[in-house]
């Protein structure tokens, strides 16, 4: 016993006296957390809008002001030149291009078919996609409009059946990306504090060769890594409290569910990571090796974890996959706890994988950890 | 008593290099012992398996009374070991430093206090600086003062004047006196060797193997040429003119002298080895007898076990 605490002891005071240790442990989580949710945001809030008017209609006004209207588009005006206008979409100035064909007032006015014709630029697919979109509920929003003043026009059958799509989006009520990815970055810091950190420090006293003065000395390995363990455990849940409270303060997104029992299935989560740390750093000759290895993880665990992408949408070996995945395992348990308060029954599967993952990882990481080599 | 016996060991890396080849040798309970040899020669190899850290290939190595490979947890409570690189935590203090490696032995510092306190005195004022911040001298006495911190049998420093200044490295030799009248069993390796002939007994070893074991005087005695030294104006040119000496013998630089050991008898040799100088055209001072030092030995040694 007394042996762990002086090594618990020695690994805080290391950790305290290490400038850029501290700063990655503190600075670096709120940095990312300031910055990252920002920049990682699937809503569009520009559109780049233009018209080719070959009609030059009140109509065809009408509709063009209607977008005027709109805070997501940015009209820029009536192009002339059906090539300027493909020059524009080439050089990204516009989003979507509206096309009004000869005589739409007239054909719209005698009831017969017209057509307008809708460019968008589609490098950016979802924004391509939404732009589509916002454009056709625009001007379907006028033409109904349009059709309700003008009856005399058009008959009765004529009209179309009012159909109006609501969206209500569950758990993340305005649709916003923030609530998605503001625990999504709880998680990876927590990761990147289980895994990263203790990796390179394992990996550091083999470099230094503490690892072998602190070998030759009777002490079990099991002790040395539980001593080791310990304080990065502490580290990763005092981390994870910290972004708790930056996620409220910051982003008012409060833990809908149990926050006793989040804090319980992270311990288990951040075990996992500190083993698997602990494991790359025995595979591992020195620090720049252990970094290529967590990175090349990380990234995996990231891409599957659905942080980015939904997981519905992964291909069937994405899914398999992820079955190893602990990140995802966790993540789920995250969305669920703290956008749908769920209950723990929701999340028992999580937490069982978790902890055997936490087990078998452990294990391995005490059998890899040679204090004799061969 | 034998407090190391060492049979047979082997150990290859790699399936290539031999590192040790058939080591066997013992050490007494209470003997200072020299491990001599150049870089290279397989020094920290046996090192690291005498430590319990690598396991050797082959062999069979008893450490007071303990089998060293099976009973490794029990043997590391007994030995003390210096690296040859400084390896304590260098963002801890000199004090955390050693309470850490007392805790770590279960020993305590108050009733070893007397072993380490010749050596603690002196780095004791800087007690609250960081391990890393300690002169080389000073980071020497700590990583002593670690290894002896649970007052084991047998003390093994690997290379522990290695890089260190002169004065540090008498300073050092006398430490390792006193700790040898306490009488903990010392195995020392190191590359300089004017320090062998301050062991009781010294153990010359060059590619994985050992050349000779004896005490230093021993070893000395045993010298089998008639050893000679003298200065040359220019040495190059002397050791490429001696490639030519018809004479059986053995030349190198030493310093800036040159040594010459020959095998023959001298009454006859030497005015052949005047005339051969002179014919060859070499300046040179004063030939003079000189008694062999341990370098000279080694030397020898290793050139006989070439010709072997």
């Amino acid at each position: 016993m007394r042996t762990i605490l002086i090594l618990i002891k020695k690994e805080f005071l290391q950790v305290f006296r290490n400038p850029l240790l501290m700063s990655i442990l503190i600075v670096a989580p709120m940095v990312q957390f300031m910055i990252f949710p920002f920049c990682a945001d699937y809503e569009i809030k520009v559109l780049d809008i233009a018209f080719i008017d070959h009609d030059g209609s009140r109509i065809t006004q009408d509709i063009i002001h209607s977008f005027d209207a709109s805070d997501i588009f940015v009209s820029h005006g009536i192009i002339q030149n059906k090539k300027d206008a493909e020059k524009m979409i080439q050089h990204d100035k516009i989003d979507i291009l509206v096309e009004f064909p000869n005589q739409f007032e007239e054909d719209l006015m005698n009831g017969e078919a017209t057509r307008i014709a809708i460019t968008a630029n589609a490098i950016n697919t979802t924004k391509a996609g939404i732009g589509v979109g916002y454009t056709q509920e625009i001007i379907g929003g006028y033409m109904q409009k349009f059709q309700e003043d003008n009856m005399f026009i058009a008959s009765e059958e004529q009209i179309p059946a009012r159909l109006n799509l609501s969206y209500i989006y569950w758990y993340n009520e305005q649709m916003n990306y923030k609530n998605l990815i503001v625990p999504g970055i709880l998680v990876i810091l927590v990761t990147l504090i289980g895994c990263y950190v203790t990796a390179l420090n394992l990996v550091r006293e083999k470099e230094i060769g503490t690892i072998e003065q602190v070998n030759v000395t009777p002490i079990r390995r099991w002790q040395f890594l539980i001593g080791k363990m310990i304080p990065f455990w502490i580290l990763g849940m005092v981390e994870f409290i910290m972004g708790l409270f930056i996620m409220k303060l910051v982003f008012g997104i409060t833990v809908q569910g149990s926050i006793p029992m989040l804090l319980g299935i992270t311990a288990i989560y951040l075990l996992v990571m500190l083993g698997l740390g602990f494991f790359i750093s025995s595979v591992s000759e020195n620090q720049l090796q252990a970094m290529f290895i967590v990175l090349f993880l990380f990234i995996i665990f990231v891409l599957l974890s659905g942080l980015f992408t939904p997981t519905e949408g992964m291909p069937q070996w994405a899914h398999y996959t992820n079955y190893l995945n602990p990140m995802s395992f966790y993540m789920e348990v995250i969305k669920k706890v703290v956008l749908k308060g769920s209950a723990f029954v929701s999340v028992q599967t999580e937490t069982i994988v978790l902890s055997v993952m936490a087990v078998i990882v452990n294990t391995g990481a005490i059998l890899s950890y040679q204090e004799k080599s061969k | 008593m034998a407090a190391l016996t060492i049979q047979k060991v082997n150990k290859v890396y790699n399936k290539t290099v031999h590192a040790l080849q058939d080591i066997t040798f013992e050490i007494q309970e209470g003997e200072l012992f020299g491990l001599v040899g150049p870089d290279g020669a397989g020094k920290s190899t046996l090192f690291n398996i005498l430590t319990t850290l690598l396991l050797p290939d082959s062999g069979d190595i008893q450490i007071l009374g303990m089998d060293l490979i099976n009973d490794y947890k029990q043997v590391r409570q007994e030995i003390g070991y210096l690296p040859g690189t400084f390896s304590l935590y260098p963002d801890l203090s000199v004090k955390e430093n050693l309470d850490f490696f007392a805790v770590m032995y279960k020993s305590d510092i108050e009733a070893n206090m007397d072993l380490i306190r010749p050596i603690w005195r002196q780095i004791e004022p800087f007690s609250k600086r960081k391990a890393g911040k300690l002169s080389g001298g000073m980071k020497q006495k700590l990583a002593l003062c670690c290894a002896l911190i649970h007052r084991p049998k047998i003390l093994f420093l690997d290379e522990p004047t290695t890089g260190v200044d002169p004065v540090s490295r008498k300073e050092f030799w006398e430490i390792l006196q006193t700790i040898r009248t306490q009488g903990i069993t010392v195995l020392v390796s190191t590359p300089y060797m004017d320090e062998a002939t301050l062991c009781d007994r010294i153990a010359l070893i060059q590619n994985g193997k050992i050349l000779g074991i004896d005490t230093p005087e021993a070893i000395i005695e045993h010298f089998k040429g008639t050893l000679y030294t003298f200065k040359s104006a220019n040495i190059f040119s002397l050791l490429e003119a001696l490639k030519r000496c018809p004479l059986q013998c053995n030349y190198y630089p030493y310093g800036e002298h040159c040594h010459i050991a020959f095998y023959e008898d001298m009454e006859t040799a030497m005015p052949q080895f005047l005339q051969f100088l002179e014919d060859n055209q070499q300046e040179h001072g004063d030939i003079e007898p000189i008694r062999p030092s341990i370098e000279d030995c080694f030397i020898e040694i290793v050139k006989m076990n070439r010709h072997e």
